[in-house]
Protein backbone atom coordinates (compact mmCIF):
# COMPACT_ATOMS: atom_id res chain seq x y z
CA UNK A 1 0.00 0.00 0.00
CA UNK A 2 2.72 2.30 1.27
CA UNK A 3 4.50 1.24 -1.97
CA UNK A 4 1.07 2.59 -4.27
CA UNK A 5 1.02 6.05 -2.50
CA UNK A 6 4.86 6.91 -2.79
CA UNK A 7 4.10 5.60 -6.53
CA UNK A 8 4.91 9.25 -8.71
CA UNK A 9 2.44 7.96 -11.16
CA UNK A 10 -0.06 7.26 -8.10
CA UNK A 11 0.76 10.67 -6.81
CA UNK A 12 -0.09 12.08 -9.71
CA UNK A 13 -3.61 10.69 -10.22
CA UNK A 14 -4.37 11.85 -6.77
CA UNK A 15 -2.71 15.47 -7.16
CA UNK A 16 -3.41 15.63 -3.41
CA UNK A 17 -6.88 15.41 -3.07
CA UNK A 18 -8.00 12.55 -0.89
CA UNK A 19 -11.91 12.54 -3.05
CA UNK A 20 -9.33 10.68 -5.67
CA UNK A 21 -7.87 9.01 -3.07
CA UNK A 22 -10.53 6.99 -1.84
CA UNK A 23 -11.93 6.15 -5.51
CA UNK A 24 -8.42 4.67 -5.74
CA UNK A 25 -8.10 3.08 -3.23
CA UNK A 26 -11.34 1.01 -3.54
CA UNK A 27 -10.26 0.36 -7.36
CA UNK A 28 -7.08 -0.89 -5.57
CA UNK A 29 -8.76 -2.95 -2.90
CA UNK A 30 -11.44 -4.47 -5.97
CA UNK A 31 -8.67 -5.80 -7.87
CA UNK A 32 -7.52 -8.12 -4.82
CA UNK A 33 -11.13 -8.65 -3.39
CA UNK A 34 -14.28 -9.80 -5.31
CA UNK A 35 -16.32 -8.76 -2.67
CA UNK A 36 -15.66 -5.26 -3.67
CA UNK A 37 -18.17 -3.22 -4.70
CA UNK A 38 -18.56 0.46 -5.83
CA UNK A 39 -22.03 2.50 -5.42
CA UNK A 40 -21.35 5.88 -7.03
CA UNK A 41 -24.41 8.49 -6.58
CA UNK A 42 -23.22 10.42 -10.18
CA UNK A 43 -19.86 10.65 -8.66
CA UNK A 44 -17.57 8.53 -10.96
CA UNK A 45 -15.25 11.34 -11.20
CA UNK A 46 -15.55 13.30 -8.13
CA UNK A 47 -14.32 10.22 -6.65
CA UNK A 48 -12.04 8.41 -8.81
CA UNK A 49 -13.72 5.63 -9.68
CA UNK A 50 -12.80 5.83 -13.50
CA UNK A 51 -10.45 3.40 -13.39
CA UNK A 52 -12.65 1.23 -11.63
CA UNK A 53 -15.07 1.76 -14.51
CA UNK A 54 -12.43 0.46 -16.97
CA UNK A 55 -11.10 -2.60 -15.04
CA UNK A 56 -14.35 -4.22 -12.92
CA UNK A 57 -17.61 -2.43 -14.77
CA UNK A 58 -20.12 -5.19 -13.20
CA UNK A 59 -18.24 -3.87 -10.29
CA UNK A 60 -19.70 0.00 -10.20
CA UNK A 61 -22.91 0.12 -9.71
CA UNK A 62 -23.88 3.80 -10.73
CA UNK A 63 -27.05 4.51 -8.22
CA UNK A 64 -27.73 8.01 -10.24
CA UNK A 65 -28.91 11.09 -7.89
CA UNK A 66 -30.70 9.11 -5.94
CA UNK A 67 -29.05 8.63 -2.25
CA UNK A 68 -31.77 6.96 -0.70
CA UNK A 69 -31.68 3.75 -2.49
CA UNK A 70 -27.86 4.15 -3.28
CA UNK A 71 -27.73 3.45 0.43
CA UNK A 72 -30.37 0.92 1.29
CA UNK A 73 -28.95 -1.17 -2.12
CA UNK A 74 -25.43 -0.94 -0.08
CA UNK A 75 -26.85 -2.56 2.99
CA UNK A 76 -28.83 -4.93 0.62
CA UNK A 77 -25.28 -5.75 -1.28
CA UNK A 78 -23.47 -5.98 2.14
CA UNK A 79 -25.88 -8.95 3.19
CA UNK A 80 -24.84 -11.00 0.52
CA UNK A 81 -21.66 -11.08 1.50
CA UNK A 82 -20.32 -8.15 -0.95
CA UNK A 83 -18.48 -5.54 0.14
CA UNK A 84 -19.47 -2.03 -0.68
CA UNK A 85 -18.14 1.36 -0.55
CA UNK A 86 -21.16 3.86 -1.36
CA UNK A 87 -19.52 7.05 -2.88
CA UNK A 88 -21.42 10.30 -2.63
CA UNK A 89 -21.30 14.43 -1.68
CA UNK A 90 -21.27 14.68 2.05
CA UNK A 91 -24.14 17.00 2.39
CA UNK A 92 -26.10 14.70 0.67
CA UNK A 93 -24.99 11.15 1.38
CA UNK A 94 -25.78 11.92 5.08
CA UNK A 95 -28.92 14.55 5.28
CA UNK A 96 -30.60 12.69 2.51
CA UNK A 97 -30.60 9.24 3.06
CA UNK A 98 -29.83 9.69 6.73
CA UNK A 99 -33.18 7.16 7.57
CA UNK A 100 -31.74 4.76 5.78
CA UNK A 101 -27.91 5.13 7.00
CA UNK A 102 -29.64 4.97 10.26
CA UNK A 103 -31.93 2.03 10.08
CA UNK A 104 -30.69 -0.01 6.82
CA UNK A 105 -26.56 0.25 7.87
CA UNK A 106 -25.78 1.53 11.64
CA UNK A 107 -29.19 -0.54 12.78
CA UNK A 108 -28.79 -3.73 10.64
CA UNK A 109 -25.02 -3.03 11.22
CA UNK A 110 -24.40 -4.31 7.72
CA UNK A 111 -20.48 -3.77 6.86
CA UNK A 112 -20.60 -0.57 3.81
CA UNK A 113 -18.22 2.06 3.69
CA UNK A 114 -19.77 5.62 2.97
CA UNK A 115 -16.79 7.99 1.17
CA UNK A 116 -18.74 11.66 1.82
CA UNK A 117 -16.92 14.06 -0.17
CA UNK A 118 -16.73 17.31 -0.47
CA UNK A 119 -17.14 17.92 2.89
CA UNK A 120 -16.95 21.28 5.26
CA UNK A 121 -17.22 23.94 3.46
CA UNK A 122 -15.52 22.63 0.00
CA UNK A 123 -18.46 23.30 -2.08
CA UNK A 124 -18.27 27.40 -0.31
CA UNK A 125 -19.29 29.09 -3.79
CA UNK A 126 -21.96 26.31 -3.70
CA UNK A 127 -23.58 27.82 -0.78
CA UNK A 128 -25.34 26.85 2.39
CA UNK A 129 -27.02 23.96 0.46
CA UNK A 130 -24.08 22.20 -0.29
CA UNK A 131 -21.94 22.85 2.99
CA UNK A 132 -21.72 20.06 5.29
CA UNK A 133 -21.04 20.80 8.33
CA UNK A 134 -23.33 19.01 10.62
CA UNK A 135 -22.48 15.65 9.18
CA UNK A 136 -20.07 14.09 11.87
CA UNK A 137 -22.58 15.08 14.37
CA UNK A 138 -24.69 13.03 12.57
CA UNK A 139 -22.57 9.94 12.15
CA UNK A 140 -20.70 9.80 15.27
CA UNK A 141 -24.65 9.86 16.88
CA UNK A 142 -24.92 6.56 15.40
CA UNK A 143 -24.18 3.22 17.30
CA UNK A 144 -21.81 0.85 15.35
CA UNK A 145 -20.44 3.45 13.49
CA UNK A 146 -16.67 4.27 12.50
CA UNK A 147 -16.23 7.90 11.65
CA UNK A 148 -12.86 8.69 10.30
CA UNK A 149 -11.71 11.93 8.35
CA UNK A 150 -8.66 12.10 6.87
CA UNK A 151 -6.16 14.91 6.54
CA UNK A 152 -4.41 14.76 3.38
CA UNK A 153 -4.98 12.33 0.49
CA UNK A 154 -1.77 9.63 1.79
CA UNK A 155 -3.89 9.45 5.21
CA UNK A 156 -7.52 9.45 2.82
CA UNK A 157 -5.69 6.29 0.90
CA UNK A 158 -4.96 4.54 4.37
CA UNK A 159 -7.88 5.03 6.44
CA UNK A 160 -9.68 3.64 3.47
CA UNK A 161 -7.42 0.41 2.74
CA UNK A 162 -7.59 0.18 6.64
CA UNK A 163 -11.45 -0.17 6.43
CA UNK A 164 -10.57 -4.05 5.37
CA UNK A 165 -10.42 -4.53 8.88
CA UNK A 166 -13.95 -3.46 9.79
CA UNK A 167 -16.98 -5.59 10.21
CA UNK A 168 -19.42 -2.75 10.88
CA UNK A 169 -20.31 0.24 9.06
CA UNK A 170 -17.65 2.83 8.66
CA UNK A 171 -17.68 6.81 7.35
CA UNK A 172 -15.12 8.33 5.47
CA UNK A 173 -15.02 12.14 5.16
CA UNK A 174 -13.34 13.21 2.51
CA UNK A 175 -12.24 16.83 0.55
CA UNK A 176 -12.92 18.13 -2.95
CA UNK A 177 -11.65 19.56 -5.35
CA UNK A 178 -8.44 21.54 -4.67
CA UNK A 179 -5.36 20.39 -3.12
CA UNK A 180 -5.04 19.30 0.07
CA UNK A 181 -1.60 19.78 1.33
CA UNK A 182 -0.12 16.74 2.81
CA UNK A 183 0.72 16.49 6.43
CA UNK A 184 0.91 12.62 7.30
CA UNK A 185 4.33 11.59 6.85
CA UNK A 186 4.57 8.92 3.31
CA UNK A 187 5.72 5.97 5.40
CA UNK A 188 2.91 6.65 8.19
CA UNK A 189 0.39 3.80 8.61
CA UNK A 190 -2.67 5.24 10.17
CA UNK A 191 -4.49 2.82 12.80
CA UNK A 192 -8.03 3.56 13.00
CA UNK A 193 -8.72 4.78 16.38
CA UNK A 194 -5.17 5.69 17.38
CA UNK A 195 -4.39 9.51 16.94
CA UNK A 196 -0.84 10.45 15.27
CA UNK A 197 1.01 12.47 17.25
CA UNK A 198 2.95 15.07 14.58
CA UNK A 199 4.20 17.43 17.40
CA UNK A 200 5.54 16.81 20.79
CA UNK A 201 4.90 19.99 22.79
CA UNK A 202 4.05 20.11 26.51
CA UNK A 203 2.53 23.46 26.59
CA UNK A 204 -0.66 23.05 25.09
CA UNK A 205 -2.33 20.35 22.70
CA UNK A 206 -4.41 21.07 19.65
CA UNK A 207 -6.79 17.90 18.45
CA UNK A 208 -7.23 18.39 14.89
CA UNK A 209 -8.78 16.68 12.03
CA UNK A 210 -9.13 16.93 8.61
CA UNK A 211 -8.39 20.65 6.49
CA UNK A 212 -7.42 21.92 10.44
CA UNK A 213 -4.14 19.62 11.12
CA UNK A 214 -2.54 21.59 8.44
CA UNK A 215 -3.35 24.57 10.28
CA UNK A 216 -2.90 23.37 13.53
CA UNK A 217 0.51 22.54 12.42
CA UNK A 218 0.97 25.89 10.97
CA UNK A 219 0.09 27.48 14.52
CA UNK A 220 2.48 25.25 16.25
CA UNK A 221 5.47 26.91 14.20
CA UNK A 222 4.24 30.11 14.75
CA UNK A 223 4.06 29.50 18.67
CA UNK A 224 7.09 27.84 18.59
CA UNK A 225 8.50 31.15 17.90
CA UNK A 226 7.06 32.43 21.10
CA UNK A 227 8.60 29.63 22.54
CA UNK A 228 4.95 27.61 23.86
CA UNK A 229 5.28 24.07 22.62
CA UNK A 230 2.54 22.76 21.07
CA UNK A 231 1.51 19.12 21.07
CA UNK A 232 -0.48 18.48 17.77
CA UNK A 233 -2.62 15.66 17.29
CA UNK A 234 -4.11 14.11 14.16
CA UNK A 235 -7.32 13.04 15.09
CA UNK A 236 -8.49 11.36 12.19
CA UNK A 237 -10.94 9.04 13.76
CA UNK A 238 -13.78 10.53 15.40
CA UNK A 239 -15.48 7.70 16.86
CA UNK A 240 -14.05 5.36 18.18
CA UNK A 241 -11.99 8.50 19.75
CA UNK A 242 -8.32 7.95 20.98
CA UNK A 243 -9.23 8.16 24.79
CA UNK A 244 -5.49 7.37 25.49
CA UNK A 245 -4.32 10.34 23.70
CA UNK A 246 -6.69 12.53 24.34
CA UNK A 247 -6.49 11.68 28.30
CA UNK A 248 -2.41 12.17 27.94
CA UNK A 249 -2.94 15.61 26.46
CA UNK A 250 -5.44 16.66 29.41
CA UNK A 251 -2.98 15.61 32.05
CA UNK A 252 0.57 16.57 30.38
CA UNK A 253 -0.33 19.91 29.04
CA UNK A 254 -2.17 22.92 29.97
CA UNK A 255 -5.12 22.53 27.95
CA UNK A 256 -7.21 21.72 24.92
CA UNK A 257 -7.45 23.16 21.80
CA UNK A 258 -10.13 21.34 19.16
CA UNK A 259 -10.07 22.53 15.42
CA UNK A 260 -12.23 21.47 12.98
CA UNK A 261 -14.06 22.15 9.88
CA UNK A 262 -17.36 21.43 11.38
CA UNK A 263 -20.27 23.04 13.71
CA UNK A 264 -18.94 23.10 17.11
CA UNK A 265 -22.08 21.19 17.80
CA UNK A 266 -21.74 17.50 17.94
CA UNK A 267 -18.31 17.10 16.34
CA UNK A 268 -14.41 16.44 17.41
CA UNK A 269 -14.45 18.97 19.81
CA UNK A 270 -17.68 17.69 21.59
CA UNK A 271 -16.43 13.85 21.37
CA UNK A 272 -13.43 15.59 23.31
CA UNK A 273 -15.20 17.56 26.00
CA UNK A 274 -17.60 15.16 26.71
CA UNK A 275 -14.78 12.71 27.32
CA UNK A 276 -12.71 14.76 29.76
CA UNK A 277 -15.21 16.37 31.41
CA UNK A 278 -16.20 13.28 33.17
CA UNK A 279 -12.61 11.92 33.55
CA UNK A 280 -9.77 14.67 33.22
CA UNK A 281 -11.61 18.13 33.53
CA UNK A 282 -9.54 20.45 31.44
CA UNK A 283 -9.12 24.33 29.85
CA UNK A 284 -10.55 23.46 26.30
CA UNK A 285 -11.03 26.17 23.25
CA UNK A 286 -13.28 25.32 20.42
CA UNK A 287 -11.86 26.11 16.68
CA UNK A 288 -15.38 25.38 14.25
CA UNK A 289 -18.08 26.67 12.84
CA UNK A 290 -19.80 28.05 15.11
CA UNK A 291 -23.61 28.21 15.27
CA UNK A 292 -25.23 29.82 11.30
CA UNK A 293 -24.99 28.70 8.02
CA UNK A 294 -21.78 29.74 6.35
CA UNK A 295 -21.62 32.41 3.84
CA UNK A 296 -21.38 32.07 -0.14
CA UNK A 297 -17.49 32.12 -0.81
CA UNK A 298 -13.94 30.12 -2.03
CA UNK A 299 -13.27 27.91 0.95
CA UNK A 300 -10.29 29.32 2.35
CA UNK A 301 -11.51 32.76 3.12
CA UNK A 302 -14.76 31.03 3.92
CA UNK A 303 -13.34 28.84 6.37
CA UNK A 304 -11.28 32.19 7.92
CA UNK A 305 -13.70 34.53 8.27
CA UNK A 306 -15.07 31.84 11.16
CA UNK A 307 -12.15 31.15 12.55
CA UNK A 308 -11.17 27.99 10.82
CA UNK A 309 -7.59 29.07 10.33
CA UNK A 310 -4.10 28.60 12.08
CA UNK A 311 -4.08 32.43 13.16
CA UNK A 312 -7.37 31.74 15.32
CA UNK A 313 -6.03 28.23 16.20
CA UNK A 314 -2.82 30.30 18.14
CA UNK A 315 -4.75 32.39 19.31
CA UNK A 316 -7.07 29.63 21.52
CA UNK A 317 -3.38 28.33 21.98
CA UNK A 318 -2.15 31.70 23.71
CA UNK A 319 -5.63 32.03 25.62
CA UNK A 320 -4.67 28.21 27.34
CA UNK A 321 -1.42 29.61 28.52
CA UNK A 322 -2.36 32.51 30.36
CA UNK B 1 -59.71 -37.65 -4.65
CA UNK B 2 -58.20 -34.52 -4.63
CA UNK B 3 -55.64 -33.75 -7.65
CA UNK B 4 -52.12 -32.36 -6.11
CA UNK B 5 -52.68 -28.85 -6.88
CA UNK B 6 -56.47 -29.29 -4.48
CA UNK B 7 -54.45 -30.85 -2.28
CA UNK B 8 -51.29 -28.06 -2.72
CA UNK B 9 -53.94 -25.48 -2.01
CA UNK B 10 -55.92 -26.34 0.78
CA UNK B 11 -52.65 -27.46 2.65
CA UNK B 12 -51.54 -23.58 1.69
CA UNK B 13 -55.08 -22.02 2.89
CA UNK B 14 -54.66 -24.46 6.27
CA UNK B 15 -51.59 -22.81 6.69
CA UNK B 16 -52.96 -19.05 6.20
CA UNK B 17 -55.80 -19.80 8.48
CA UNK B 18 -52.70 -20.94 11.00
CA UNK B 19 -51.53 -17.61 10.33
CA UNK B 20 -54.35 -15.53 11.04
CA UNK B 21 -54.83 -17.18 13.97
CA UNK B 22 -50.80 -17.23 15.06
CA UNK B 23 -51.26 -13.26 14.35
CA UNK B 24 -54.04 -12.88 16.84
CA UNK B 25 -52.36 -15.17 19.59
CA UNK B 26 -49.23 -12.85 19.15
CA UNK B 27 -51.42 -9.45 19.38
CA UNK B 28 -53.22 -10.84 22.24
CA UNK B 29 -49.97 -11.64 23.99
CA UNK B 30 -48.65 -8.31 23.40
CA UNK B 31 -52.08 -6.65 24.26
CA UNK B 32 -52.48 -4.85 21.05
CA UNK B 33 -50.54 -4.64 17.02
CA UNK B 34 -50.83 -4.58 14.13
CA UNK B 35 -54.18 -6.92 12.71
CA UNK B 36 -54.94 -5.44 9.52
CA UNK B 37 -51.92 -5.26 7.81
CA UNK B 38 -50.60 -8.73 9.32
CA UNK B 39 -53.92 -10.42 8.34
CA UNK B 40 -54.47 -8.97 4.93
CA UNK B 41 -50.88 -10.34 4.14
CA UNK B 42 -51.52 -14.08 5.55
CA UNK B 43 -51.93 -16.12 2.34
CA UNK B 44 -49.25 -14.92 0.65
CA UNK B 45 -47.03 -15.45 3.22
CA UNK B 46 -48.27 -18.83 3.50
CA UNK B 47 -47.68 -19.60 -0.20
CA UNK B 48 -43.82 -18.23 -0.03
CA UNK B 49 -43.02 -20.22 3.07
CA UNK B 50 -44.81 -23.25 2.25
CA UNK B 51 -44.65 -23.01 -1.57
CA UNK B 52 -42.51 -21.14 -3.10
CA UNK B 53 -39.00 -19.92 -1.37
CA UNK B 54 -36.23 -22.37 -1.56
CA UNK B 55 -35.60 -22.44 2.61
CA UNK B 56 -33.73 -24.04 5.18
CA UNK B 57 -35.13 -23.66 8.57
CA UNK B 58 -32.82 -25.11 10.76
CA UNK B 59 -30.34 -23.56 8.74
CA UNK B 60 -31.26 -20.13 8.12
CA UNK B 61 -28.28 -18.42 7.02
CA UNK B 62 -27.95 -21.07 4.43
CA UNK B 63 -26.20 -19.03 1.85
CA UNK B 64 -28.28 -19.91 -0.95
CA UNK B 65 -31.73 -19.42 0.29
CA UNK B 66 -33.91 -17.51 -1.50
CA UNK B 67 -34.47 -13.99 0.35
CA UNK B 68 -37.58 -12.26 1.60
CA UNK B 69 -38.05 -8.62 3.11
CA UNK B 70 -40.91 -7.52 4.92
CA UNK B 71 -40.85 -4.35 3.52
CA UNK B 72 -43.53 -3.23 5.31
CA UNK B 73 -42.21 -4.23 8.38
CA UNK B 74 -45.69 -3.52 11.25
CA UNK B 75 -46.89 -6.40 9.66
CA UNK B 76 -44.29 -8.65 11.45
CA UNK B 77 -46.57 -10.69 13.78
CA UNK B 78 -47.46 -12.12 10.24
CA UNK B 79 -43.72 -12.80 9.91
CA UNK B 80 -43.27 -13.86 13.32
CA UNK B 81 -46.45 -16.51 12.54
CA UNK B 82 -45.02 -17.75 9.70
CA UNK B 83 -41.20 -18.49 10.52
CA UNK B 84 -42.61 -20.19 13.55
CA UNK B 85 -44.81 -22.30 11.64
CA UNK B 86 -41.98 -22.80 9.21
CA UNK B 87 -39.56 -24.10 11.72
CA UNK B 88 -37.14 -21.19 12.17
CA UNK B 89 -37.89 -19.92 15.71
CA UNK B 90 -39.31 -21.67 18.50
CA UNK B 91 -43.63 -21.52 18.82
CA UNK B 92 -43.25 -20.23 22.31
CA UNK B 93 -41.62 -16.75 20.52
CA UNK B 94 -44.81 -15.90 19.38
CA UNK B 95 -46.23 -14.89 22.98
CA UNK B 96 -42.93 -12.81 23.30
CA UNK B 97 -44.36 -10.11 21.11
CA UNK B 98 -43.80 -6.81 22.38
CA UNK B 99 -41.64 -8.57 25.49
CA UNK B 100 -38.82 -6.97 27.67
CA UNK B 101 -35.35 -7.78 25.54
CA UNK B 102 -37.51 -9.80 22.74
CA UNK B 103 -36.42 -10.44 19.29
CA UNK B 104 -39.44 -10.20 18.53
CA UNK B 105 -41.41 -6.62 18.85
CA UNK B 106 -43.99 -4.76 16.56
CA UNK B 107 -41.03 -5.14 13.44
CA UNK B 108 -38.73 -6.82 12.37
CA UNK B 109 -35.30 -7.18 13.62
CA UNK B 110 -32.45 -8.78 11.55
CA UNK B 111 -30.85 -10.91 14.98
CA UNK B 112 -33.99 -13.05 14.40
CA UNK B 113 -33.54 -16.37 12.67
CA UNK B 114 -34.69 -16.06 8.96
CA UNK B 115 -35.63 -12.02 9.38
CA UNK B 116 -33.36 -10.88 6.62
CA UNK B 117 -33.49 -7.46 7.36
CA UNK B 118 -34.19 -4.93 10.09
CA UNK B 119 -37.70 -2.72 8.30
CA UNK B 120 -40.07 -1.03 10.31
CA UNK B 121 -39.12 2.53 8.56
CA UNK B 122 -41.65 2.74 5.55
CA UNK B 123 -39.79 2.65 1.76
CA UNK B 124 -36.57 1.13 2.71
CA UNK B 125 -37.45 -2.41 1.60
CA UNK B 126 -37.19 -1.99 -1.72
CA UNK B 127 -34.02 -0.84 -2.03
CA UNK B 128 -32.70 -3.39 0.15
CA UNK B 129 -34.19 -5.90 -2.25
CA UNK B 130 -32.36 -4.76 -5.09
CA UNK B 131 -29.22 -4.75 -3.35
CA UNK B 132 -29.73 -8.54 -2.20
CA UNK B 133 -30.22 -9.21 -6.29
CA UNK B 134 -27.66 -7.42 -7.12
CA UNK B 135 -25.02 -9.17 -4.75
CA UNK B 136 -26.70 -12.62 -6.28
CA UNK B 137 -26.08 -11.74 -9.64
CA UNK B 138 -22.12 -10.20 -8.62
CA UNK B 139 -21.81 -13.68 -7.15
CA UNK B 140 -23.66 -15.92 -9.98
CA UNK B 141 -25.90 -16.98 -7.25
CA UNK B 142 -29.36 -18.22 -8.18
CA UNK B 143 -31.15 -17.62 -4.96
CA UNK B 144 -34.31 -15.39 -5.69
CA UNK B 145 -34.94 -11.95 -3.64
CA UNK B 146 -38.79 -11.19 -2.88
CA UNK B 147 -40.02 -7.37 -1.22
CA UNK B 148 -43.45 -7.44 0.67
CA UNK B 149 -44.13 -3.68 0.09
CA UNK B 150 -47.45 -2.26 1.96
CA UNK B 151 -49.59 0.38 -0.44
CA UNK B 152 -49.57 3.60 2.10
CA UNK B 153 -45.92 2.75 2.02
CA UNK B 154 -45.37 3.26 -1.59
CA UNK B 155 -46.10 6.82 -0.53
CA UNK B 156 -42.62 7.32 0.36
CA UNK B 157 -40.24 8.33 -2.80
CA UNK B 158 -37.78 6.27 -2.16
CA UNK B 159 -39.83 3.35 -3.56
CA UNK B 160 -39.85 5.10 -6.39
CA UNK B 161 -36.30 5.93 -7.03
CA UNK B 162 -35.60 1.83 -5.93
CA UNK B 163 -38.55 0.94 -8.80
CA UNK B 164 -36.64 3.30 -11.23
CA UNK B 165 -32.90 1.08 -10.51
CA UNK B 166 -34.17 -2.42 -10.22
CA UNK B 167 -35.84 -1.79 -14.01
CA UNK B 168 -32.28 0.12 -15.04
CA UNK B 169 -30.30 -2.95 -13.89
CA UNK B 170 -32.79 -5.58 -15.60
CA UNK B 171 -32.91 -6.75 -11.90
CA UNK B 172 -35.07 -9.90 -13.22
CA UNK B 173 -34.19 -11.94 -10.19
CA UNK B 174 -36.29 -9.19 -8.02
CA UNK B 175 -39.75 -9.30 -7.30
CA UNK B 176 -41.99 -7.02 -5.35
CA UNK B 177 -45.44 -8.05 -4.11
CA UNK B 178 -47.85 -5.24 -2.82
CA UNK B 179 -50.22 -6.05 -0.49
CA UNK B 180 -52.59 -3.64 -1.77
CA UNK B 181 -55.19 -3.68 0.68
CA UNK B 182 -56.61 0.01 0.13
CA UNK B 183 -56.00 1.21 3.78
CA UNK B 184 -53.33 3.03 6.04
CA UNK B 185 -53.21 4.42 9.42
CA UNK B 186 -55.72 7.06 8.99
CA UNK B 187 -58.21 6.12 6.32
CA UNK B 188 -58.67 4.91 2.77
CA UNK B 189 -55.34 5.19 0.74
CA UNK B 190 -57.26 6.36 -2.51
CA UNK B 191 -58.66 9.29 -0.22
CA UNK B 192 -55.46 9.90 1.55
CA UNK B 193 -52.84 9.82 -1.17
CA UNK B 194 -53.66 7.90 -4.09
CA UNK B 195 -51.72 5.10 -5.80
CA UNK B 196 -53.52 4.78 -8.90
CA UNK B 197 -53.34 4.12 -11.46
CA UNK B 198 -50.47 1.95 -9.61
CA UNK B 199 -50.25 -0.83 -12.41
CA UNK B 200 -49.70 2.32 -15.29
CA UNK B 201 -47.62 3.66 -13.10
CA UNK B 202 -45.19 0.27 -12.20
CA UNK B 203 -45.26 -0.52 -15.78
CA UNK B 204 -44.23 2.86 -16.98
CA UNK B 205 -41.10 2.06 -14.34
CA UNK B 206 -40.22 -0.63 -16.43
CA UNK B 207 -41.69 -3.31 -14.50
CA UNK B 208 -43.31 -6.65 -15.94
CA UNK B 209 -46.93 -6.45 -13.62
CA UNK B 210 -49.91 -9.23 -12.93
CA UNK B 211 -52.44 -8.33 -11.54
CA UNK B 212 -53.75 -11.25 -8.60
CA UNK B 213 -56.58 -11.53 -6.19
CA UNK B 214 -53.97 -11.75 -3.00
CA UNK B 215 -56.58 -14.38 -1.27
CA UNK B 216 -57.15 -16.44 -4.00
CA UNK B 217 -54.36 -19.02 -3.24
CA UNK B 218 -54.67 -20.58 -6.79
CA UNK B 219 -54.02 -17.21 -8.14
CA UNK B 220 -51.01 -16.62 -5.43
CA UNK B 221 -49.45 -19.51 -6.40
CA UNK B 222 -49.82 -19.58 -10.18
CA UNK B 223 -48.10 -15.93 -9.86
CA UNK B 224 -45.23 -17.30 -8.09
CA UNK B 225 -44.49 -20.28 -10.04
CA UNK B 226 -44.82 -18.09 -13.15
CA UNK B 227 -41.85 -15.76 -12.21
CA UNK B 228 -40.22 -13.78 -13.94
CA UNK B 229 -42.70 -12.32 -16.42
CA UNK B 230 -40.39 -11.31 -18.46
CA UNK B 231 -36.26 -12.22 -18.94
CA UNK B 232 -35.13 -8.86 -18.43
CA UNK B 233 -37.65 -7.08 -15.95
CA UNK B 234 -38.34 -6.80 -11.87
CA UNK B 235 -41.45 -8.06 -11.24
CA UNK B 236 -44.42 -6.79 -9.33
CA UNK B 237 -47.66 -8.73 -8.33
CA UNK B 238 -50.38 -6.51 -7.30
CA UNK B 239 -52.10 -8.66 -4.55
CA UNK B 240 -55.64 -7.01 -4.26
CA UNK B 241 -56.01 -7.59 -0.38
CA UNK B 242 -58.87 -7.07 2.08
CA UNK B 243 -57.13 -5.20 5.43
CA UNK B 244 -58.11 -7.33 8.45
CA UNK B 245 -59.29 -10.13 6.20
CA UNK B 246 -60.54 -13.56 7.63
CA UNK B 247 -62.67 -11.29 10.96
CA UNK B 248 -65.40 -9.66 9.81
CA UNK B 249 -65.44 -6.86 12.26
CA UNK B 250 -61.94 -5.94 11.25
CA UNK B 251 -61.56 -5.86 7.30
CA UNK B 252 -61.23 -3.12 5.04
CA UNK B 253 -61.21 -0.17 7.75
CA UNK B 254 -58.30 1.95 9.09
CA UNK B 255 -59.89 1.19 12.71
CA UNK B 256 -58.10 -1.92 12.64
CA UNK B 257 -54.54 -0.68 11.67
CA UNK B 258 -52.88 -0.99 15.09
CA UNK B 259 -55.72 -1.48 17.94
CA UNK B 260 -55.59 -3.11 21.61
CA UNK B 261 -56.57 -6.88 21.79
CA UNK B 262 -58.41 -7.51 24.85
CA UNK B 263 -59.30 -11.02 25.71
CA UNK B 264 -63.25 -10.82 24.37
CA UNK B 265 -62.12 -9.52 21.05
CA UNK B 266 -59.52 -12.16 20.80
CA UNK B 267 -62.47 -14.70 21.45
CA UNK B 268 -64.67 -13.28 19.18
CA UNK B 269 -61.59 -12.88 16.54
CA UNK B 270 -60.64 -16.37 16.63
CA UNK B 271 -64.29 -18.07 16.73
CA UNK B 272 -64.69 -16.78 13.65
CA UNK B 273 -61.46 -17.86 12.25
CA UNK B 274 -62.16 -21.68 13.66
CA UNK B 275 -59.57 -24.73 13.66
CA UNK B 276 -57.51 -25.58 10.41
CA UNK B 277 -58.73 -28.41 8.84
Amino acid sequence: MSAASTNPEWVAKVQNQSRLSFGLAVTDMAARDDRVVAISADTLDLIGLREMVAAAPERVIEAGIAEQNAMGMASGLATTGMRPYLCGYAPFITARSMEQLRNDVAYANQRVVIGAACSGIVLGVSGGTHHALEDIALMRSLPNMTVMVPADALEAWHLTQATETLDGPSYVRIGGKFDEPAVTAVDASPTIGKATTLRRGTDVTVIACGCMVVEALAAADELASEGIGVRVLNMHTIKPLDRDAVLAAAAETRGIVAAEEHHLTGGLGGAIAELVAEEHPTRMRFVGMPDTFATVGPTRKVREKYGMSAANIAVKCRELMG
Amino acid sequence: MLTNREATLDELRAHALQIRRNVWRALHAAGSGHMGGSLSAADILAALYFHHLRLRPSEPDWADRDRFILSKGHANAALGAVLAQAGFIDDAVLDQFYAYESLFGMHPDIKMAGVEMSTGGLGHGLSIGLGVALGARLQNKGFRTIVMLGDGELQEGSNWEAAMAASHQKAANLTAILDYNKVQQSGHVSEMLTLEPAPDKWRAFGWAVREIDGHDMDQIISALDELPYVEDKPSIIIAHTVKGKGVSFAEDTHLWHNNMVPDEVFEKAMAELGEPA
